[in-house]
């Protein structure tokens, strides 16, 4: 046994120093002492006017104080339960999970190859490709149900459609605070009760903040009703740089951190230690196109940026990764997609979303979800880093094969190569095997083995009781909106 | 005193806004007429931006730049000129339908047709049917544009053109929409006149067919 070693299990990959981190969190309370946010919800502005903070008409600006107690009463841990009772996603400090991101208005056909409104079951399918890949840990919608009876209610259709297929833990968006109340209901439905609910709660929240500085009515009233039953929420700022935030990546890390620590506040102030996550879609507006982009390599940048602040706030962070401006799922996708998926792992994001984006979060592709799959695999199989004990420095081994020996027969090879990353859809065939099998594209393969999960895969269903009562919330709610 | 139009053409693309007005402001010094600065010097130099702009030379904050040297300019030149002379592009009456917030995209397109010469009268996001009617109303614009970010706040769109032709107004202005889940077919469907899929090209399709219309 030796001393005074430092080994490293896995990469380590950050951007920012302690010092910079320190920095922009500096920056963001005078933010908001100086310039404060406003806030269009009564109920908020009123527990701020019962705090230590400055409210003017609809501004608020707060003290550093109120932020730095507030900090101290967010847990950091969540873990999340699929409605299978497997409590799979631990959120906490330098663990990873990917998922998908929400409600894509168009969808590729499959059939047709047409771009159309995204509907019902393609959430579904979305959902059962998720359930089938196992390097997925949590799903978002992927697509908006555009079949919904009721633009008012399409939430709680949407949450149906994503539970059909899918067990694995959710992230949900709403249409408002009663939205989120219904899909929460369905929540407790699944987990057992409002109690076991939070224990095990099956779904974090999606809320945004408007960039900058703004906090509308319905987002508000969504955060502030998780915080009264905690329930994991996010509040996550969409800012693009250039337009809603500073075009510097400093200025709209500063901005959106800001944007986060308002909530901090909020939430403490109305309920002390409700799980909130932070958040952030922190990218360019592309400057020839006027297109929010999702493909910038400033994305990635900012965005690993962004979850070193989180991991030094002690905040769990939901951030963004496999997605691309591309139209289609093509080199673009491929070369975007990647980057920004291995950039988000590398930072130790704990909920990475969007993967399987195409058309800069317009356009949903069952494919990209497939393509991702892989992505996601080899990205993993690079943060594990290089074991250097003794059985993998391999010593022994060299002096027993020699100069001029094999490797491929030993047991050592036969223990060790299985930690390798094993491909299901990259080709490293020769050419002739390649040519006889049908000279397939990467595009091909995709194809075939999203169909093939299409055709075959089911997962477990959802007790008939338990859909009924699902299903009568969602009827109830279409109701009272009729 | 000779002075030379070309400058202030030439000053409007580099987005000089001190300059473009000082030069402004020196020009109507001399006999030039006042609409003779904004069609010989101004509006070429408009042109120009536009055109690079849609070769993709231009980016969006040297474009805005430049509009906003040209509002500057405007400021300057605007008392000393007809009515006629003024020769306004157009009004649009331009914003987010209720229920969405979504602003950048409809700001981005506003900025775009200031820059072109119309009077914009930005109306805002989350906007009631109602507002749009009003407003149109009230400012009776050539042009209505209504943005959506929103598949749930689309059918706003639709809503709004209904009430248009209730209030028997709807001959009065060409309706341009906009917005990522928007369409083309949808903007048939519910019976816009227009719609165009980014800010760069909705003032040209505008005025395509308000020139068609003449
Ligand atoms: C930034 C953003 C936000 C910001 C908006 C901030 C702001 N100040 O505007 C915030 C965070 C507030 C937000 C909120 C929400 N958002 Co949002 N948002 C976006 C995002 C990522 C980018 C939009 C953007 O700014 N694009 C850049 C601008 C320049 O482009 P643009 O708006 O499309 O405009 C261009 C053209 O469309 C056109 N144009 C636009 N309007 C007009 C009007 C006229 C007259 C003309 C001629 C042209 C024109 O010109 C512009 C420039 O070329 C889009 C994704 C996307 N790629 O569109 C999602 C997106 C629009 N949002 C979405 C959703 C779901 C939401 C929320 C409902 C989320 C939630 N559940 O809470 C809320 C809704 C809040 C509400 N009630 O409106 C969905 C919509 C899905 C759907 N099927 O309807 C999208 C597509 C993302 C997604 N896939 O989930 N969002």
């Amino acid at each position: 046994m030796k001393i005074n070693q430092s080994i490293n299990m896995s990469t380590r990959f950050r951007v920012l120093s302690e010092d910079q981190i320190e920095e922009i969190f500096f920056a963001a309370l005078e933010v908001l002492e100086r310039t404060g946010g406003v806030i269009y919800h009564e109920e908020a502005l009123e527990l701020f006017k019962n705090s230590n903070a400055v409210v003017r008409d609809k501004k608020v600006r707060i003290p550093a104080s109120m932020v730095e107690e507030a900090l101290n009463f967010y847990p950091r841990k969540i873990t999340l339960k699929g409605r299978n009772g497997k409590r799979s996603l631990q959120l906490q400090k330098d663990t990873v999970g990917f998922g998908t991101g929400s409600d894509l208005p168009f969808t590729y056909d499959r059939k047709t190859g047409e771009r159309r409104r995204t509907l019902y079951n393609d959430v579904r399918n979305a959902g059962k490709l998720v359930d089938a890949l196992p390097n997925y840990d949590f799903f978002m919608s992927h697509g908006i149900v555009g079949d919904a009876p009721n633009t008012q209610t399409y939430d709680r259709h949407q949450f149906l459609a994503m539970l059909e297929q899918c067990t694995k833990p959710m992230v949900v968006t709403s249409v408002d605070g009663e939205g989120l109340e219904d899909l929460w209901r369905m929540g407790c439905v699944l987990q057992g009760g409002e109690e076991e609910f939070r224990l095990n709660p099956l779904f974090v929240a999606y809320i945004e903040p408007i960039s900058p500085l703004k906090n509308d009515r319905t987002a508000v009233e969504k955060l502030l009703f998780a915080a009264e039953k905690k329930i994991p929420a996010m509040y996550t700022p969409c800012p693009s740089s250039g337009a809603t935030a500073p075009a510097t990546m400093a200025g709209m890390l500063v901005q959106s951190l800001a944007e986060t620590l308002l909530a901090v506040v909020l939430c403490h102030l109305k309920n002390p230690g409700m799980p909130l996550i932070m958040g952030g879609v922190t990218t360019v507006l592309d400057m020839k196109k006027s297109t929010y982009s999702y493909g910038a390599p400033e994305l990635s940048l900012a965005s690993a940026a962004n979850t070193d602040i989180s991991k030094w706030l002690n905040l769990i962070m939901f951030s963004t990764g496999g997605c691309t401006d591309s139209k289609v799922l093509d080199e673009q996708a491929a070369a975007e997609q990647m980057m920004n998926l291995f950039y988000a792992y590398l930072s130790g994001a704990n909920l990475i979303h969007d993967v399987g984006y195409i058309d800069h979060g317009t356009n949903a592709s069952l494919e990209s979800l497939v393509m991702n799959e892989e992505m996601m695999g080899m990205v993993r199989a690079f943060g594990k880093g290089i074991n250097t004990d003794d059985e993998h420095m391999a010593l022994d081994l060299i002096e027993k094969q020699g100069p001029g020996g094999e490797y491929v027969t030993t047991d050592h090879t036969f223990e060790h190569w299985q930690e390798w990353y094993r491909p299901t859809l990259q080709d490293r065939s020769d050419y002739e095997t390649w040519k006889n099998n049908g000279s397939k594209t990467m595009i091909d393969r995709v194809n075939e083995r999203t169909q093939h999960l299409l055709d075959t895969y089911e997962a477990d269903p959802i007790k008939d009781d338990q859909w009924k009562e699902l299903k009568k919330i969602v009827d109830d709610a279409d109701k009272r909106h009729a | 005193m000779s002075f030379d139009l070309g400058k202030i053409s030439e000053t409007l693309v580099t987005g000089k806004v001190d300059d473009l007005k000082t030069l402004t402001g020196q020009a109507l010094e001399t006999d030039i007429k006042p609409g003779d600065i904004l069609n010989q010097g101004l509006l070429p130099g408009m042109d120009t931006v536009s055109q690079r702009w849609k070769a993709g030379d231009m980016f969006m904050p040297e474009v805005l730049r430049c509009a906003k040297a040209m509002g500057g300019a405007m400021e300057v030149l605007r008392p000393h000129l007809s009515e006629s002379e003024l020769g306004n592009a157009g009004t649009i009456v331009i914003g987010t339908v209720a229920g969405d917030l979504h602003d950048i995209g409809k700001d981005l397109a506003a900025m775009m047709f200031e820059g072109a010469g119309y009077n914009v009268i930005n109306i805002g996001i989350d906007q009631p049917n109602e507002a749009f009617v009003k407003a149109v109303k009230e400012h009776k614009p050539n042009v209505l544009g209504m943005s959506a970010l929103l598949t749930t706040t689309m059918p706003r769109m639709g809503e709004v053109i209904n009430s248009l032709k209730e209030a028997g107004i709807r001959d009065q202005v060409a309706v341009i929409l906009g917005g990522a889940p928007v369409t083309e077919e949808f903007a048939k469907e519910i019976g816009a006149d227009l719609y165009a899929p980014n800010a760069g090209s909705a003032v040209e399709i505008t005025k395509e067919y308000l020139e068609s219309k003449v």
